[in-house]
């Protein structure tokens, strides 16, 4: 369906909910707080009173630091000297400031000081080791992926020309942790001079709302202001095609490629086709899951530009995922080693994803602090440890499908309406069945059982509660009698909960 | 209790609908379920005993603020929002989403105390809005956090309501029918009424001679002699139509028909039997008109009690209206034959010398058939255009061209919606578009009679 729309005509505009961010209830338009406006820059965020989410930036930024066209980074400059004095006044003033890049977005900061490393117990530093956002200085188990993306990109800044590659493979496996563990390794021998310098700029295709808007986020990269994607492509068009001297060679990691394709493709194309320019000396690494997505969804000269060097990223076998995991804890005593074990086999088997690894381990302390915290077993070795049975917990609730809890909860109607399709399947042998036979078979086991038959209305209602809960589906009940149910549970769920809870 | 008491006074025999309605919404000082939802058939008065009960309460109390918005005229779900907007907050406010009507509501209300009450008639059409309004209409208090609450008016039972993510739980008023002896008590208390209407048509139909004496008899009219007239008219009517407006409406229409004797000074006042012997025909003609609301004058009254066939008059006039020329009819009748004839025996029918049929007994069966089988009772079936233009050829003795006259009589024929387009109506020239006869029997034998064409003959069904 992505690819059946058109991109439509959308000149960027920064969407109301930012303007209510930016501009609370108390900031109307003429009423200057200029003297406790001037406080906060002074002391500039010790004191943050509220009414900005942007801070002024006093220093150009950091990103950009001398390769910005020249005209942009001499206005920034000085409209960061002199604007600042005369803080904003009026939302259209600081709607203007935002798009300029003047200010920067910031967070409301927390009264409370955060927590010190000191008080931790074992578990709560193993939770916070565990977190899928704290990524190691190196991953581990990538190494030669990090070579092969390495080499690639210090050849083409060396040899200061363009490039293509395409990284693909399944969520989970490091792929974008990879690149950037790459392009951070570079830019430390950036610093060190042993290495001609770079620009990197990076977008994300799920962060756009549209595929043309990826020209904006670029040229916010290299300039912070923000201007129309018509704009911003000319404006990259004449950078990336026209020659210069002491261009240096820029590094643009496109993740989620897919999603920037569209019917007519032409952003992906432009992408792609600077590279080729002599002028650009543009070096561009996409990302994306599926590893055919060139030949599948790309057109022909898209797939010819974004050549052959490709790279995949295989899922984690439960080796690699064990060794993930304690390299993450670090020596840390905090888990058992066959339950580590438990926990990359499990996932391994599944989808060889790091992060759902990480998680169910995460899930595993948490369940081990809660039984820890538990007055009857608060010996004191036992107590800093996740085991087996933690992890077998963790793996119960973050894999194992409610689906037969669910019908064992059901009302006794319910069940019998779900006894009732399935037998209705049975008798028919066709997946979909019509509330007319289903009803027909409330009837005869409501009399088998001895319960009161409901009525047809009752009975639409039990169907379209199940149909809520997903364990049926069913359409809309204006075409009541003659609707169309599918079971979605398997028949053997349903023999399953009842059956056991029959005996009990 | 005095608003109940005014309205069962206004509304009888709807007390427990009253009670519940009042036990329900009646003070904002008390919390409001968050939506109710009442359904009964047409004329049973659910509209009319809400709106009046919401006047009621707006003017018992000033914190009471109730809105009734008939949800067919909103075509948007904006233009409902606004509605509601502006009889609560009655300032302008823009409002897009349910989200910032939400948000409006939600801000609008200051003061503690304020119960509000959104009455949304034929509710119906809240399913074919956008997904979210249903559902989220029926938790409007648990999203605003007002004393608010949501009155769903419609003809069809909740089971039809259910959406695939499923609704939440409602309150189901029914307004059920009124039974004979309601009716009649419904019906009764018109008397006053009909009286004036009574004399107001003596007026009208003879005025000035013996209007003093007809005065007086009208004057003698007592509540009982109007009931024992309802009696007569409901015995004839109660089968056919349980609206009460519409009861309402012919029983004082008929009224003036049952006095006309009384008035003459024929029948006495008090024969009853006489006068019911006299009613009871034109009540009966009256009954197949019922639901169509012509207004008809003195002369089709009288026309109508000669013949007795009302359908055949209806018919007739239906014809003369048309006016079809000469050959629009021939064409009509061909489109009728060709509708209603199977395309086998169009050999048979229609082409001189076909040569000899063998009679079989196969044939001999399929000819004997039932009502239900004949394809008049069955409905039209389809036809191109070319097998109409070859019967129409065939049942026309003079020989025409094929004019482009003859060809716009057909779209004519279109138009007037006699004949429809079943198929193919973009691709009529290149031959594969379908018609279809939509006119009755009735309607083709009349025409044939007037270009004195036998119809009868030329249907296999009857020959």
């Amino acid at each position: 369906t992505r690819l059946a729309e058109g991109t439509p005509r959308r000149s960027i505009q920064l969407s109301s909910i930012v303007e209510k961010r930016v501009f609370n209830e108390d900031d109307i338009i003429n009423t200057p707080k200029r003297t406790k406006a001037r406080k906060s820059i002074s002391i500039k965020s010790a004191d943050h009173d509220g009414d900005d989410d942007y801070v002024p930036e006093l220093s150009t930024p950091k990103k950009t630091p001398q390769k910005t066209p020249s005209k942009g980074k001499r206005s920034t400059t000085k409209s960061s000297t002199s604007d600042v004095s005369g803080t904003p006044k009026t939302p259209s003033q600081k709607l203007k400031m935002i798009r300029s890049g003047e200010i920067k977005p910031s967070l409301e900061k927390r009264g409370i000081l955060a927590g010190s490393e000191k008080g931790k117990t074992d578990l709560q530093i193993a939770r916070e080791r565990l977190h899928v956002s704290v990524v190691p200085q190196s991953l581990p188990c990538r190494e030669k992926e990090f070579d092969n993306i390495y080499t690639f990109l210090e050849g083409k800044i060396q040899d200061q020309c363009g490039g293509c590659m395409y990284v693909s493979g399944v969520p989970g496996t490091g792929k974008t942790a990879t690149v950037t563990g790459v392009i951070r390794t570079l830019q430390e021998k950036v610093t060190d001079d042993e290495l001609p310098p770079f620009d990197f700029l990076e977008i994300n295709g799920m962060r756009l709302t549209e595929p043309r808007q990826a020209y904006v986020h670029i040229y916010r990269q290299l300039t912070g202001k923000t201007v129309s994607w018509e704009h911003a492509h000319s404006l990259l068009e004449k950078r990336f095609t026209t020659p210069a001297p002491r261009r240096v060679t820029t590094v643009l990691l496109v993740d989620e490629l897919d999603i920037l394709c569209n019917r007519r493709q032409d952003v992906v194309y432009n992408l792609l086709d600077w590279p080729t320019k002599a002028a650009a000396r543009l070096v561009v690494i996409t990302i994306a899951n599926t590893m055919d997505l060139p030949e599948r969804l790309l057109m022909g000269k898209v797939t010819s530009r974004l050549g052959l060097t490709r790279l995949t990223f295989q899922p984690y076998t439960h080796k690699q995922l064990q060794e993930i995991v304690t390299g993450r804890l670090n020596g840390s005593t905090a888990f058992k080693g066959d339950a580590v074990q438990l926990v990359a086999r499990k996932v391994a088997a599944v989808s060889g994803d790091a992060r759902r690894a990480l998680d169910i381990c995460r899930r595993a302390t948490e369940i081990a602090d809660a039984a820890a915290s538990k007055p009857e077993n608060s010996s004191k070795d036992s107590m800093q440890c996740v085991n087996m049975m933690h992890v077998q917990q963790a793996l119960a609730e973050m894999i194992a499908s409610a689906k037969v809890q669910a019908i064992k909860n059901c009302s006794r109607l319910e069940q019998i309406f779900l006894q009732a399709v399935a037998a209705e399947v049975t008798r028919t042998g066709v997946e979909e069945t019509s509330f007319m036979g289903v009803y027909t078979q409330i009837e005869t086991i409501a009399a088998f059982m001895g319960a009161s038959t409901p009525t047809p209305g009752r009975a639409l209602r039990i169907c379209s509660k199940l149909g809520s809960e997903r364990l049926l589906i069913c359409e809309h009940s204006r075409n009541d009698i003659f609707q169309k149910i599918l079971l979605n549970v398997s028949m053997d769920d349903i023999h399953y909960a009842l059956k056991v809870n029959n005996t009990n | 209790m005095k608003t109940v008491d005014y309205l069962e006074r206004k509304y009888p025999c709807r007390g427990d609908f009253i009670h519940s309605l009042y036990n329900l919404i009646s003070t904002p000082d008390e919390d409001f379920p968050p939506s109710i939802y009442i359904n009964g058939h047409t004329g049973t008065g659910k509209t009319s005993i809400v709106k009046n009960f919401l006047k009621i309460c707006k003017q018992k109390n000033k914190k009471y603020h109730a809105v009734h918005v008939n949800c067919v005229e909103c075509y948007t779900t904006k233009i409902l929002f606004d509605h509601i907007l502006e009889e609560f907050v009655r300032t302008e406010v823009r409002c897009e989403t349910f989200k910032d009507f939400v948000e409006t509501l939600r801000q609008f209300d200051v003061g503690s105390g304020n119960g509000y009450v959104v009455a949304l008639d034929n509710a119906d059409r809240l399913r074919d809005m956008e997904s979210n309004v249903l559902p989220s209409l029926l938790r409007l208090q648990e999203f605003t956090g007002l004393n608010i609450c949501v009155l769903l008016i419609s003809q069809i039972p909740l089971e039809k309501y259910h959406c695939k993510t499923g609704l939440t739980e409602i309150i189901t008023l029914y307004c059920p029918q009124y039974t004979k002896l309601e009716t009649l008590k419904i019906l009764s208390y018109n008397y006053e009424e009909t009286i004036k209407l009574l004399k107001l048509r003596i007026k009208d139909l003879d005025g000035g001679s013996d209007l003093e004496k007809k005065y007086v008899i009208v004057d003698q009219i007592t509540q009982d002699f109007f009931n024992n007239y309802l009696n007569v008219f409901l015995s004839v009517f109660y089968k056919a139509c349980r609206d009460v407006p519409e009861l309402k409406i012919t029983a004082s229409k008929y009224f003036v028909t049952y006095m006309e004797p009384v008035l003459s000074g024929s029948v006495e006042m008090n024969d009853v039997a006489k006068l019911w012997r006299k009613i009871v025909t034109p009540l009966r003609s009256a009954l197949s008109q019922v639901y169509m609301r012509f207004d008809k004058t003195q002369d089709d009254v009288i026309s109508d009690r000669t013949d007795g066939h009302v359908e055949n008059h209806s018919i007739r006039k239906m014809v003369q209206a048309f006016e079809l020329p000469f050959y629009g009819k021939y064409l009509l009748i061909a489109a009728f034959l060709a509708s209603h004839n199977s395309a086998k025996e169009d050999k048979r029918l229609f082409v001189k010398h076909h040569g000899k049929q063998r009679k079989r007994m196969q044939t001999v069966n399929a000819k004997a058939k039932v009502v239900e089988k004949m394809s008049t009772s069955l409905g039209p079936k389809s036809f191109s255009l070319d097998r109409l233009l070859a019967i129409f050829y065939a049942i026309l003795d003079e020989k025409v061209g094929l004019t482009c006259n003859l060809l716009s009589q057909i779209s004519t024929l279109v138009h007037l919606k006699l004949l429809g387009f079943v198929s193919g109506e973009n691709n009529i020239m290149d031959g594969s578009a379908r018609l279809q006869c939509t006119v009755g029997l009735e309607f083709i034998l009349y025409i044939g009679k007037i270009v004195g064409f036998n119809v009868y003959q030329y249907l296999c069904d009857f020959s």
